[in-house]
């Protein structure tokens, strides 16, 4: 009688222990490579949104950095796929998101990303989830504050040579001949090209009007440096690594003038209210200036504790409730498309040559005409 | 293109093979010490921009040459680095296969890069200016002031180091032991500690590098892959062991670079760099000034 009553009373306890064990929600970012400044945002917003908001709902984070290879990041995944989680926040890295996808698929656990790549929600996977809005809305913001606003009609572009930056490349000139602005020059432009200046002098001989960048973080700075420093005071509109504070730390303020940046939010530039609130918190936890895919990231992860809380428990759960729902974040309203495209606003952010925060110059919504 | 224009994509390529070249020497001079290549070198270019930026509050602004009261500094640092990476990557493996050497050296570049990832952060960050203010314009073309402190410190350095193995006696003693380590010991010279010396001004030099390029094109915890495969490039092209070898490669890379770039593109100017290395390895292997024939790992 007493080793039933003591069994019943250890089975019990095994229970609700079960039940209070903390989920672990697989941070699968690059924080070390050419990428390793966002991954760094990614990963910041998320363990800042889990922890603060997740708790209650018995989450937990483990961050594993995934490099910049796709072989990194399909390890990753494997490895936190053997615990059986019911969500992954995902790497940022168009090239890494398309190689664990089919992986995500098969074990069909939703993944969480800001990656802008636009063919990772082309692909008909129903486990990508996108908190960062993709090329089909960040580029038409882009491009139409260059031709509308500024009146760009011979516009050239730069951008990266890896799947992001081609991405956003095709984008862009489908965009900007949508409009009447063709580009009169664009070159891509490695990761590891230091020296601008020859791409900045035959570009000059197409005569442009305005300077179109779609490029990371220090390619975006060295192109704009040595621009300036060569006389070139072309109006810029950069991709969203100039929103980003710290690519305005590498250049002075005056190199600034006259350069604007597409971005989803920016949220060192607004003065009050939550997001403020959001960028005081993350500066005390962090000790670093937020970005738009610190803040996107952080409204993805507190779209998946809303999950929770609404009792999604399996990944099946959490998969249908992320598509089905929409979810008011800090820096907008998400909702999904049909594809997993989940962030429909953008705005465009301009420096004025005084100081290293930018003003939000134009905000565009819902561009794609989904949410 | 203008002449201007061209003239100042020249000087730009030249800049920037000179900081090449600082990297490519600390390359050999390791290569002929110890007969191993250190695949660290690009990480330890990184680590001296980085050192570069932690140092410098220590000199602010002063006399507006802030870079270049650094650069001894620097140097300083990162030799004292140069002999801790010795007896780290070298000594305790020296009697081991040579292949242990490099894997040992890839192990602390990576190191490095993840310390300065958590030090640092993941962010590029620029370095202080070698000269603060604007260059003078000659005839149209505007000299920058970074540019030209690149290129003087850069020139400077090459033919200090030149100087030091050939004309002084530890450089002479350095030349010995990398020629013949065991007939330099019969001789009374100590292997060891020319070996550490070797390690010290490589490492010097490396991050003389880092603080020369850290300012015009900034310096981030992952930039010491491409640093290590345009010194590797240099080295083949300029020819394995020898020290004007490496200096002409990594001129000869820089001004390749910009020039092809300036009138085709970049994807070009790389794709025909790795054609003439390719070239290179085909038809003349021992690259533009040959070395006498040596095991190289």
């Amino acid at each position: 009688m007493f080793l039933k009553k003591t069994a019943i009373a250890l089975a019990a306890i095994l229970a609700a222990a079960g039940a209070a064990r903390a989920e672990t929600v697989p941070v699968l970012v690059p924080i070390t490579g050419f990428l390793s400044l966002e991954g760094t945002s990614q990963r910041n917003g998320a363990v800042m949104a889990i922890d603060k908001l997740g708790a209650a709902e018995g989450l937990e984070t483990e961050v594993t950095d995934t490099g910049t290879t796709p072989e990194g990041a399909v390890t990753a995944l494997r490895r936190a796929l053997a615990g059986e989680p019911s969500a992954a926040i995902s790497s940022m890295l168009g090239t890494q998101m398309l190689a664990m996808i089919p992986i995500a698929d098969r074990a069909g656990v939703p993944l969480l990303t800001v990656s802008g790549t636009a063919k990772i929600t082309e692909l008909g996977s129903a486990n990508v989830f996108r908190f960062f809005p993709g090329d089909s809305v960040v580029k038409v913001a882009q491009a139409r504050y260059a031709v509308e606003k500024l009146g760009a009609k011979r516009p050239a572009l730069l951008y990266q040579t890896t799947a992001y930056g081609q991405s956003g490349a095709a984008h862009l000139k489908k965009i900007l001949s949508g409009l009447g602005a063709p580009l009169v020059f664009e070159e891509a432009v490695d990761i590891s090209v230091k020296d601008m200046l020859p791409v900045l002098t035959r570009m000059q001989a197409a005569d442009p009007d305005i300077l179109l960048l779609h490029l990371h973080s220090g390619s975006t700075a060295l192109v704009i440096r040595q621009a300036r420093e060569s006389g070139n005071m072309l109006p810029v509109v950069a991709g969203s690594a100039m929103h980003q504070p710290t690519t305005a730390a590498l250049l002075e303020a005056s190199q600034l003038k006259g350069v604007c940046a597409e971005s989803a939010s920016s949220p060192i530039s607004e003065a009050a209210g939550p997001v403020a609130d959001f960028t005081a918190e993350y500066r005390e936890r962090f000790g670093i200036e937020p970005d738009a895919f610190a803040l996107a990231q952080y409204d993805g992860a507190a779209m998946l504790v809303a999950a929770k809380a609404a009792g999604a428990k399996s990944a099946a759960e959490v998969r249908d409730w992320l598509a089905a729902n929409s979810f008011d974040g800090l820096a907008m309203t998400y909702k999904s498309d049909g594809t997993g495209n989940m962030a429909h606003d953008a705005v465009v952010v301009c420096y004025d040559g005084k100081s290293r925060v930018p003003a939000i110059a134009s905000r565009y919504e819902n561009v794609d005409g989904s949410n | 293109m203008t002449s201007l224009a061209l003239a100042q994509i020249l000087l730009n390529g030249l800049a920037l093979g000179a900081a090449y070249a600082l990297i490519a020497l600390g390359f050999v001079i390791v290569i002929n010490a110890v007969g191993a290549v250190n695949f660290a070198q690009g990480e330890l270019v990184m680590a001296g921009g980085f050192a570069a930026i932690a140092i410098a509050p220590l000199v602010g602004d002063a006399a507006g040459l802030p870079g270049l009261l650094l650069l001894p500094l620097v140097m300083l640092l990162m030799g004292g680095l140069g002999v801790g990476f010795a007896h780290l990557a070298y000594f305790p493996l020296r009697k081991r296969p040579r292949v242990a050497v490099f894997v040992s050296t890839i192990a602390i570049g990576l190191v490095l890069q993840h310390l300065a990832n958590a030090v640092f952060g993941a962010a590029p960050r620029v370095g202080p200016p070698l000269i603060a203010g604007d260059g003078p314009v000659v005839g149209g073309l505007t000299l920058s002031l970074q540019q030209l402190g690149v290129l003087g410190s850069a020139a400077l350095l090459v033919s200090a180091t030149g100087l030091f193995l050939g004309r002084t006696q530890t450089g002479r003693r350095m030349r010995a032991v990398a020629q013949d380590p065991e007939m330099a010991a019969a001789i009374g010279i100590r292997p060891a500690r020319m070996i550490t010396l070797s390690f010290a001004l490589a490492v010097a030099l490396a991050g003389a590098a880092g603080l020369l390029l850290s300012n015009q094109f900034f310096v981030s915890p992952n930039d010491g892959g491409l640093f290590m495969l345009k010194a590797y490039i240099a080295v083949t092209i300029g020819g394995w062991g020898r020290l004007d070898g490496a200096v002409l490669g990594a001129l000869l890379i820089g001004l390749f670079e910009t020039l092809v770039a300036a009138f085709t593109s970049y994807l070009v100017a790389e794709a025909l760099l790795y054609g003439v290395l390719l070239a290179m390895l085909a038809f003349r292997p021992s690259g533009l000034l040959p070395e006498r024939a040596r095991t190289r790992v």
